[in-house]
């Protein structure tokens, strides 16, 4: 990583002492104010708190202290400021994190929004929408759904369900749930759980468990006594294969956000892309099993959602299949949209991919599935592929000063 | 049409809505006053005459126009007969007591009367002037007040913070709900004396366009800086800038839809910006980028938002600034155009962004208001939002409402006999 210019770094001192060591983390001025702020406010709440509890209000304190973390936490480049402030908004929600569950991010709040929308809007739905979140962390995803579809309509009992194999996370997602029904505009409906499951393992490999393992799935279904029949599956498993991991994620990722959430476990004779997809053959499998009829992946880039695209052809059940970009609901503009055998929507990186099939179409506005991809499989060389789109090399992946461009506003309908 | 305000009827028709009673008396001083401003006086006496002549004409037979128009002169005229009444008695009663002659047990009732006479010409002075005062279309709304530092380095932007504390004073005073919409200053925190920026404060109450629209312009202060060693006065500047605030509750979403609307944007006209981090994304980063920019091309009217953790509700707010900035461009060039319609314009002093409108004086504790030329002495109350600073704003609002009276009187003079 380059060097701050001493310029840059007495200019900030000469604004705040302490947006130097802000700097290092941030790389740019701007950001660093915006930190400062935020760090700033949050020390406000808490020590306003305190004081009404009958403590003491030492701010600076706290403030240098959390500078400190931020900053060094032991490492060349701090700890994330999420983990600080101990929250983060994902889209209008603001969900706990903590150490040892992943941070939920912008891009998966974009495309789960676009995708509560389109469920929101279509006409007709049944009485109970079921929805499986496989991965679930923080409990992000469900919550969102939730207030993004109760928040206009109420017709429908929504029913979720999220799994994860990290008791830490589970115990996080409950505490969000409850934290939320507790804030003034929760909508009061609908019933959300979470499970403690492994989503990876076969249940029928014949390998002895360790008793404090988590269940496979399945099992574990049956042995919650949980639905075993869902409308909508959504994940956002671990996608980051071993040589990404070094080389394409942020420091204050590597360091400091769990491993488990981020790289999938290897395996001998497994190569690195393998590994890094070693979700999603699981994870189709188990929409078959829970016979969804929309199902919604989030990956790491446009190749990943190629090949998980051809997996869920290659289950010869889907209506449509289709790529989303980091804003699916931005209309892209034209400019370097590659041809593809899947329509590719919104802009941005290749995110996440979408599969429906039956009534699906019509929960997602298609017109009774009519734009068909899931016909016989048509392979495109590798090496095409790889011209589409290269995953940058993002060591010092920040450049906040560039905006990213989109066109309109506002979500065409 | 002689009865009009002078925005476009259009837009009144859309925006004017019955103001409650107890708001009236933003919308002048004549509240506290006994007089009626000389050129509403004389537009009352004119139509009195019409009305007159109108009458007499509908006894030769029966004509809906005219009947129609002495329906909506009656308020005035009688409001005005009110008026003469209430002075006349006042006139009376006033020589009666200061008449020598007057026998004792006469003087007692007559000063006993006096007081309650006054207060009915309060009233009636009132009336009258609301009866005639043209009504700026957008008054009932919240409103948005924009601050920034002009000319005179950091001392001009610790003046605007001064003035944001002023404004946000008046409005806790006088219970009007605000909230910072936007604030920038050059480390992030509310402190006194901190330099300002930028600082956007959404005035949520009815009415408050109404109140705060003539405090849009230059407002300049001359004082010794903190950071000035030789003693030297220094003289620098902030504006404010005011609009209407658009939400949901303001305005209905017929307004936003409809293309008509002063509110309307095209969404295809604007160019949505999102920071976010370059290269992978997703899993691979987690900074918080939550910054929103947006463009409206046409114009190439940008509006950045980064104040919350929250990207949705950046983006939220960067579309109530947006919207507001370009009604108030799209409203300013209306009336610009209409002015220069005008044939004789007379003393129309248009509020601009480059107007200076204010003083403050910290040698000599004084605040001058430019426009109005009301001096008042108790700078520190004023700079506290209290009732000094609201002394202050009546007179412009006043001064503001005879200009605009003046320039109604001046658009229809020529073409009085003309319209039919
Ligand atoms: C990338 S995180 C996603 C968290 C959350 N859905 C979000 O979007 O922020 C992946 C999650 O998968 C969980 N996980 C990892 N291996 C798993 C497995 N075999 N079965 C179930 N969950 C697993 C991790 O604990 C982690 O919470």
């Amino acid at each position: 990583m380059p060097r701050l210019p001493t310029s840059l770094l007495r200019k900030a001192y000469a604004i705040d002492s302490l947006l130097p060591p802000l700097l290092g983390p941030c790389r740019d001025l701007n950001s660093a104010r915006n930190e400062l702020r935020w760090l700033r406010e949050h020390v406000d709440k808490v020590s306003r708190a305190r004081y009404t509890k009958g403590g003491s209000s030492a701010k600076g304190g706290l403030l240098r202290t959390l500078v400190r973390k931020r900053v060094s936490g032991g490492k060349p480049i701090g700890a994330p400021l999420q983990y600080g402030l101990g929250t983060e908004y994902f889209g209008d929600l603001e969900i706990e994190v903590r150490p040892g569950v992943l941070i939920p991010r912008p891009e998966t709040a974009a495309s789960v929004t676009h995708l509560t929308r389109l469920v929101r809007d279509a006409r007709e739905l049944p009485t109970e929408l079921r929805i499986l979140d496989l991965c679930t962390g923080t409990g992000c995803i469900p919550l969102l759904f939730h207030d993004v579809f109760y928040s206009v309509r109420s017709d429908v009992e929504l029913r979720f369900l999220g799994v994860d194999i990290s008791s830490k996370a589970i115990a996080l997602a409950n505490r969000n749930l409850q934290r939320l029904r507790r804030s003034k505009k929760y909508v009061h409906k609908g019933v959300t759980e979470f499970m403690l499951a492994d989503v990876l393992v076969n249940p029928f490999a014949d390998r002895a468990r360790r008793p404090d393992e988590p269940l496979p799935l399945k099992s574990a279904l049956n042995f919650n006594k949980k639905r075993v029949f869902w409308d909508i599956l959504v994940s956002n498993p671990p996608y980051i294969s071993p040589s990404a991991f070094r080389t394409t994620t942020a420091r204050s990722v590597r360091g400091f956000e769990p491993r488990l959430a981020l790289v999938p476990p290897g395996e001998a004779g497994r190569s690195d892309t393998e590994q890094g997809d070693a979700f999603y053959p699981m994870l189709l499998v188990a929409a078959i099993d829970a016979e969804v009829k929309i199902v919604l992946l989030e990956v790491a880039d446009l190749d990943q959602a190629y090949r998980v695209a051809r997996m869920a052809q290659g289950m010869q059940v889907y209506d449509g299949i289709e790529i989303w970009r980091d804003q699916p609901d931005q209309a892209h503009d034209g400019s370097s949209q590659p041809s593809s055998e899947f329509p590719i929507i919104g802009q941005g990186n290749g995110r996440s991919v979408l599969c429906w099939r039956g009534p699906g179409a019509l929960w997602l506005g298609k017109n009774n599935g009519e734009a068909s991809n899931a016909g016989p499989l048509v392979q495109k060389p590798y090496s095409e592929l790889d011209s589409v789109s290269k995953p940058e090399a993002v060591h010092s992946s920040l450049h906040p000063e560039s905006f990213m461009q989109m066109q309109g506003g506002r979500r065409n309908v | 049409m002689k009865v009009t305000p002078w925005v476009c009827r259009s837009c009144l028709s859309r925006f004017a809505r019955p103001l409650p009673s107890h708001h009236i008396r933003f919308q002048s001083t004549a509240s506290t006053s006994e007089s009626v401003p000389p050129a509403l006086l004389a537009r009352a006496r004119t139509i009195a005459f019409e009305h007159k002549q109108l009458t007499e004409k509908l006894t030769d037979g029966f004509d809906t126009r005219a009947a129609k128009k002495l329906g909506e002169y009656s308020a005035i005229v009688n409001a005005l007969k009110e008026w003469d009444k209430a002075k006349e008695s006042v006139a009376e009663l006033t020589s009666l007591i200061n008449d020598p002659t007057t026998d004792p047990e006469l003087l007692a009732l007559a000063s006993d009367d006096l007081g309650a006479t006054r207060t009915h010409l309060v009233n009636a002075s009132q009336s009258l002037t609301t009866s005639l005062v043209p009504i700026h279309p957008f008054a009932h709304l919240p409103c948005l007040l924009e601050i920034r530092p002009g000319a005179g380095g950091s001392e001009a932007a610790i003046f605007a913070g001064d003035l944001l504390r002023m404004y946000q004073g008046f409005c806790n005073r006088n219970d009007f709900r605000s909230t910072l919409l936007k604030y920038e200053n050059i480390n992030g925190t509310q402190e006194a004396g901190v330099p300002l920026s930028e600082a956007v404060l959404e005035i949520d109450s009815e009415n408050a366009y109404g109140v705060f629209r003539s405090e849009a312009g230059v407002h300049r202060v001359q004082r010794v800086p903190a950071t000035e060693t030789k003693g030297r006065t220094h003289t620098s500047a902030a504006s404010v800038h005011v609009l209407p605030s658009l939400q949901e509750n303001s305005l209905g979403e017929n307004d936003i839809e409809d293309p008509e609307s002063d509110y309307y944007i095209d969404p295809k006209e604007v160019k949505l910006e999102v920071m976010r981090a370059r290269g992978a994304g997703g899993q691979h980063v987690n900074t918080t980028e939550s910054a929103v920019r947006l463009t409206h091309i046409p114009t190439n009217t940008t509006v950045s938002m980064q104040d919350s953790r929250s990207q949705p509700k950046n983006k939220e707010k960067a579309w109530v600034l947006l919207r507001s900035r370009l009604a108030q461009t799209r409203r300013e060039k209306r009336e610009e155009e209409m002015v220069a319609m005008r044939r004789s314009v007379v003393g129309v002093a248009r509020m601009g962004r480059g107007d200076k409108v204010r003083t403050y004086n910290w040698n000599q504790q004084r605040v001058t208001d430019h426009r109005s030329g009301t001096t008042v002495h108790d700078l520190d109350d004023v700079m506290q939002g209290g009732h000094t600073l609201d002394k202050v704003m009546e007179s412009v609002r006043s001064w503001l409402m005879e200009k605009d009276v003046e320039a109604l009187l001046a658009e229809e003079a020529p073409t009085r006999d003309v319209k039919k």
